[in-house]
């Protein structure tokens, strides 16, 4: 078969010609029904594009608009011998659409594993960078939302201890604490400190320097190196301005996750599911990281570092633990051996009095 | 395009409809399309869905044949690829800045999140159009190409009013505020050099349209009068403000009627989310057949004989998958918690345990979602674009003839736009 008929559009008009193709040695020859010399196409050239199954669809280059359409499938099939670029049997674009698929899932696995491993050290990088007003601003923020979702578990009290008449003695006691781990410390900006009036044993630092104990926590602290440990966790946190660095992870994980990936229904799923574990796992590592300073710190102001293990076993028998991969602290058993293998053994020797402590133990009732 | 499956079946192409508009995409390529499509939006968490949105342009547009030609769908989805991550590097910084706006304690944090949706929601508007014009300049028939011009910030400004004015007026506003951006759109839009215009009448939209709007609004509106009505305001004030236990007993003391009123409202609005949801095909139907009966290129017009029946058909097949696929769903669900208690305590750590648990549990959940998504993209969606075409009838086809080549291609950030603000379009 050296020639059929075709439709051909020149690109230029919307004109519809019916042509004559005719298969020369090295090119597409189109001529009119009256005979004329439409166009030349060499077989090199040619391409196929997108078109209905009945269809071939035939272009000279990407760029140009002109096409050339033939419906006789023997003819179509004559055209496909010739021209290498046209590929009767679809398998050029199969090969090509599993190498695209292969590739982005190559790409998704390389991001995956960025947001495991560099995502965490890209904000470790960059927390020292970001000036302290901004960490302090952001802290003012995060300090206004949370007394507005925390209140006080008590109705008709304030939220903060140690401000009644009552408590003074309480507060001198809770300062004295912390000048004597203060002392020991190279702070990057002026820290305070405060008690909150809520059961839960806990106690949290915010970004710019706020650390807050809760009541709970106090009750559950059998001796002051205990709470001292806590403290001495909650510094480690401003020193090493955890806050910040844990909201640049959960910015940038939102990006990587909530903007470039999940966009299709169903996919809030993935989304949520990885942010979580993952944000768990960064955060399991700062906490480890937080009781390794705490430890060395109460190392150094001789006191008791083992207490804080202990006030961590007494706290976790009194409350079960959810799934481990979604917790955001390591396990309690593996946080008390690690802080025993750090803590230096011997008795140490309290870091408040008896009176201090008794004091301290009553900065909350005051009210 | 497969030629060797065309000769081996030696079907040839059927004879060409003049002044009809035919769509030649068999249901079983579309499916297989989808399906393949979902599987790897799940493998590359969503990225696939640049390549996808191509696919399924490319099988619609391709098989509609307008007066025995097809539709050309010559856009790429590295294209849509590229201009999603232009999108994400414009984003990237407005939302920087209102994060940090937001930590501002005074005035400017607390306006930032009222700028923030304003500005969004006219973002999305742009984006809107923007992607009307890359899908268009990617649209080729007979060799020429559509495009659009106009600047797509007038369009979002418009486009949010009128969206403002159909909320301020419950819904009345919508045939005025679809033909006015109905006419925006199509008087910059061109075919070659044949120019787009738009005839729909609102008021006959209007007409059309206020039944459905007086069955589903009408009795929600005179729900809440008569609660309104029933309540005795002054006392329930009273009630409310007196502090102390036993506020249940005081509204009803204070108010015999409360709890009539409430169920009231509450039976209002239940008929209407409900007459929603029974109505809606036939409005879509209606307003798909009203803007093709709209359409104007030059002196070429459209009439639609799209029946509501049609649209009807297209939701109870929807139904059916749905109900056959969730049966399906929930026998392997069930084979599979089986399957779990099995191998329960066989992991080699509880870590690892949890993770595949939570893995399957979120990826079962993805397969769900996903299925009904295709499901309805290959029976609602097909039938609204099948149907939609071949109601159409075309009068002064001859002016198609003649039409001379304009317009270049243009960028697809608007797309990428309004992929990552969540408004896909196709």
């Amino acid at each position: 078969m050296t020639s059929g008929s075709g439709i051909f559009f020149d690109g230029n008009s919307s004109a519809r010609q019916e042509v004559t193709v005719e298969l020369a040695p090295a090119d597409l020859v189109l001529r009119s029904r009256e005979g004329q010399l439409l166009a030349q196409w060499p077989y090199a050239e040619l391409d196929q594009v997108h078109s209905p199954d009945q269809v071939l669809r035939l272009v000279r280059g990407r760029e140009s608009l002109a096409r050339l359409e033939i419906r006789d499938p023997v003819f179509a099939a004559a055209i496909d011998d010739k021209a290498t670029a046209v590929d009767r049997t679809g398998a050029v674009q199969r090969r090509m659409s599993m190498k695209v698929a292969a590739l982005v899932i190559l790409a998704v696995a390389s991001i995956g594993s960025m947001a495991l491993f560099a995502l965490p050290a890209l904000a470790t990088r960059l927390t020292p960078l970001l000036p302290f007003w901004v960490e302090r601003k952001l802290g003012q923020a995060v300090d206004a939302q949370l007394r507005a979702s925390l209140g006080s578990d008590v109705a008709g009290t304030p939220l903060e201890c140690g401000e009644a008449v009552g408590e003074s003695a309480g507060r001198a006691a809770l300062t004295a604490l912390i000048a004597r781990l203060e002392a020991e410390t190279a702070l990057p900006m002026p820290l305070r400190a405060g008690v909150l009036r809520r059961k839960e044993p806990n106690a949290i630092a915010l970004p710019g320097g706020q650390i807050y104990v809760f009541e709970g926590l106090i009750a559950k602290a059998q001796t002051p190196d205990e709470l001292a440990g806590v403290i001495a966790h909650e510094l480690g946190h401003v020193v090493r301005r955890d806050g910040v660095k844990g909201l640049l992870e959960t910015a940038g994980l939102s990006f990587l996750f909530g903007i470039l990936f999940g966009d299709f229904v169903g996919g809030g799923a993935i989304v949520v599911a990885a942010s979580s574990v993952l944000q768990s796992s960064y955060s399991r590592e700062t906490e480890a990281g937080a009781d390794a300073y705490a430890v060395a710190l109460m190392n150094r102001v001789g006191g008791k570092a083992e207490a804080l293990g202990a006030l961590l076993s007494r706290i976790d028998a009194l409350h079960g633990a959810g799934p481990a991969i979604l917790r955001d602290h390591p396990q309690t058993a593996q946080r008390v051996a690690a802080i025993r293998s750090l803590a230096r053994p011997g008795p140490g020797s309290p870091l408040l009095d008896g009176t201090q402590w008794a004091s301290l133990k009553n900065i909350c009732a005051g009210h | 395009m497969n030629v060797r499956e065309a000769v081996a079946s030696a079907t040839v192409y059927p004879a060409p409809a003049l002044g009809k508009v035919r769509f030649l995409g068999k249901d079983a390529p579309y499916w297989r399309l989808l399906i393949r499509g979902a599987f790897l939006l799940i493998c590359t968490l969503g990225i696939y869905r640049f390549w996808l949105a191509t696919d399924i342009r490319r099988f619609l547009w391709g098989n509609t044949e307008i007066a025995g030609d097809h539709l050309e769908y010559t856009g790429t989805a590295l294209e849509l690829l590229v201009g999603f991550l232009i999108a994400i590097a414009i984003l990237l910084p407005i939302n920087i800045l209102f994060f940090l706006a937001a930590l501002d304690l005074g005035l400017i944090g607390e306006l930032s999140g009222v700028i923030a949706f304003i500005l969004l929601a006219l973002l999305g508007q742009f984006a809107i159009y923007r992607a009307r014009r890359y899908r268009l300049s990617r649209t080729v028939y007979r060799g020429v190409r559509f495009y659009q011009t106009g600047s797509a910030w007038a369009y979002a400004f418009y486009a949010l009013m009128w969206w403002a004015a159909i909320a301020l007026t419950l819904g009345l506003a919508y045939p005025w505020a679809q033909k006015s951006l109905e006419r925006f759109k199509m008087r910059r839009t061109y075919y070659g050099d044949l120019a787009g215009y738009f005839e729909g009448s609102a008021l006959a939209l209007f007409l059309r349209g206020l039944p459905l709007w007086l069955l589903v609004i009408g009795p929600l509106l005179g729900g809440i009068a008569a609660a309104a009505h029933a309540i005795d305001w002054p006392a329930l004030t009273e009630a409310l403000n007196e502090g102390g236990s036993g506020l249940a007993a005081r509204v009803e003391a204070s108010n015999p009627g409360f709890a009539r009123a409430i169920i009231f409202f509450l039976g209002a609005a239940v008929w209407s989310a409900l007459a929603a949801a029974v109505l809606y095909p036939a409005f879509q139907a209606m307003v798909l057949r009203w803007w093709s009966a709209g359409l104007r290129f030059g002196d070429v017009t459209v009439t639609s004989r799209l029946r509501t029946g049609q649209i009807y058909r297209a939701y109870f097949r929807f139904l059916l998958y749905g109900i056959l696929f969730a049966i399906a769903f929930s026998l392997v669900g069930f084979a599979m918690l089986g399957v779990g208690d099995l191998l329960k305590g066989k992991f080699p750590s509880a870590e690892a345990e949890e993770l595949i648990t939570i893995g399957v549990a979120v990826v079962g959940y993805m397969i769900f979602a996903l299925g009904y998504s295709t499901i309805y993209q290959a029976t609602v969606k097909l039938a609204l674009w099948r149907r939609g075409m071949e109601a159409a009838e075309i009068s002064g086809i001859a002016a198609l003839d003649r039409v001379k080549a304009a317009g270049r291609p243009t960028s697809a950030v608007g797309e990428g736009l309004a992929d990552a603000l969540h408004l896909g379009g196709i």
